[in-house]
């Protein structure tokens, strides 16, 4: 039992980085109907410079996460004015292309500025240990599943709530007739880019605090694709628990059956799932009026 | 308010969908336009909103302009701060959305005050709404979402009102409330309206001024009494020939007698 509540926790830990992630593919898919295969690059980049602004400045954490949100949300619009504004109109498999070239992009500009050598993101959370009951986590897993859960509760009061977070739902469902209620549908696009950016970049700092910032962190963007697919292309909330399943999924395959399952369970279960739900567990099937 | 000078739109820069259309719509006036299918009627209307660029649609030639300013260059949020408020083709609600949610998207541009005020008056003009404001938009029948896609726009606070079809493929009993509606609107807060519809009969009596719309281009207008006294009209549009009798169908080789307006 405590084996499998450790197992459980560690899932949970990796399972929010991969949530957060897909949701950001999930908030710039449900809005612009682009899958942007640079959401792990995003995501790296983004670690890579709260590290370089952690490291030079020296702030503690309060202070680094509201600065980092900031250049986060910076980076994933510039992206968007100079990558897919100007593809605004051209079929959505040529966007979806210009997003796996700026990957590739992405991941040479960042060797080319920081190096290819992995350094420790150390700076801002020490704790050392925690337990709670059997299991035991580390201060910075269990600031990842806080990050989870705060940028969760936040995406969701975003689009339920505010104007502005009504007006992305619309987009999505009528991008012509949004236009009519006087949306700016460019300025969503960007918008939709900026959460992204900054909700995966929030996930690569609680990843780089818990390993080290590294090359090749947009690996885990490639692992938390499977979750959205598995939560719902368009349903945020739903992809970013479709990142704690695999996540669980993944350490508790591994940890009872054996080396190496952590990589396929998640797609085993993905295989399974989308053959009874073809739009993924939360994703909104078309509504039909009968 | 509004004018059209010598509008050309084109699609993909090479199907010529609207030629040399001019049009105008005075300060509380409804204005119909009338049209077969493929007339440009809705191109039209989309020309104005400017959101034909989706579409790959430009207007080429050409001025648009509202109380002398142009519009042409302005972008669509722009027309909605000017007054201009379109209720498309089709209702095109938010289905996944509830009937509140949907009203506020059209009070997107306004403040929290004006919003609120904006929902309220559409309660009090469609009291089915104000039951169904839950509801998720998709679900409702075709005459509550028609009311929700007019609501919506209301929410915006129009000078001007673009309708396109709203007759179609409701009830007649909901057609005549609609229809009401519209009327009240330009009567008691003197709203000018521009009525696109196919059913002629319905547009010509709540229109003051008509325009008929063939082929891209404008062949006819006129007051609407005058346009609804027109033979031609009265035969193509209305569905009735000379002295009111019902047309015979098994001589149809004589029912394809050209149009005067055409020769």
């Amino acid at each position: 039992m405590e084996l499998f509540l450790n197992f459980l926790a560690s899932g949970l830990v990796i399972g929010s980085i991969y949530g957060l992630i897909a949701i950001g593919f999930a908030v710039i898919f449900k809005t612009t109907g682009v899958l942007n295969f640079a959401q792990g690059e995003v995501m790296m980049l983004v670690a890579y410079v709260s590290w370089s602004l952690a490291t030079e400045l020296d702030l503690p954490l309060v202070l680094l996460i509201p600065l980092v949100v900031v250049a986060a949300a910076a980076i994933g619009a510039l992206l968007e004015r100079i990558f897919i504004r100007p593809m605004l109109g051209e079929p959505v498999f040529a966007i979806i292309m210009v997003t796996i070239g700026l990957a590739v992009t992405l991941r040479s500009v960042i060797v080319l500025i920081w190096g290819a050598d992995a350094a420790a993101f150390d700076v801002p959370l020490k704790g050392g240990l925690i337990e709670i009951g059997p299991v035991v986590l580390f201060t910075e897993q269990l600031f990842a599943i806080v990050l989870f859960l705060v940028v969760a509760l936040a995406i969701f009061l975003f689009f339920r709530f505010t104007r502005i977070g009504t007006a992305m739902r619309a987009t999505a469902q009528d991008e012509t007739t949004a236009l009519l209620m006087g949306v700016d549908v460019k300025r969503i696009s960007m918008l939709a880019w900026a959460i992204a950016a900054v909700v995966s970049g929030l996930a690569g700092i609680a990843f780089a605090m818990m390993i080290s910032r590294a090359p090749d962190m947009w690996f885990l963007g490639l692992r938390a694709f499977p979750a959205t697919i598995l939560g719902g292309l368009d349903a945020p909330l739903g992809s970013g628990l479709g990142g704690l399943l695999i996540g669980v999924i993944g350490d508790l395959s591994e940890g009872y059956i054996g080396q190496g399952l952590k990589e396929i369970s998640g797609f085993v279960v993905i295989i399974v799932i989308l053959m009874v739900r073809p739009y993924g567990l939360f994703g909104q099937r078309e509504l039909e009026r009968v | 308010m509004l004018t059209l000078t010598n509008v050309q739109i084109l699609y993909d820069r090479a199907i010529e969908a609207v030629r040399d259309v001019s049009l105008q719509v005075g300060a509380g006036q409804i204005v119909a336009l009338l049209g077969s299918n493929g007339a440009g009627k809705t191109t039209i209307l989309k020309a104005i909103s400017n959101v034909l660029y989706p579409e790959d649609g430009e207007v080429l030639h050409g001025e648009i302009s509202l109380e002398g300013a142009d519009l042409k260059r302005l972008p669509a949020d722009e027309i909605v701060r000017r007054g201009i408020v379109h209720v498309p083709e089709g209702r095109r609600l938010f289905p996944l959305m509830t009937v509140e949610e949907n009203l506020a998207m059209g009070g997107f541009l306004r403040d929290r005050g004006e919003l609120s005020a904006g929902l309220d008056r559409v309660y009090g003009l469609f009291p089915r709404l104000k039951e169904r404001r839950r509801y998720v938009a998709g679900y409702l029948s075709g005459g509550e979402q028609q009311m929700v896609a007019i609501g919506r726009a209301l929410v915006a606070g129009p000078k001007l009102l673009m309708l396109d079809e709203p007759s179609l493929g409701l009830a007649p009993q909901i057609i005549d409330l609609i229809m009401e509606t519209v009327v009240a609107l330009n009567r008691e807060q003197g709203m000018a309206i521009l009525l696109v519809e196919q059913n002629a009969a319905l547009a010509l009596e709540v229109a003051h001024y008509g325009y008929i719309v063939e082929n891209g281009r404008v062949v006819l207008d006129g007051p609407a009494e005058r346009i609804a006294r027109n033979e031609d009209v009265k035969e193509f549009y209305l569905g009735c020939s000379e002295g009111g009798e019902r047309k015979n169908y098994r001589e149809v080789k004589h029912y394809k007698r050209r149009k005067r307006w055409l020769s």
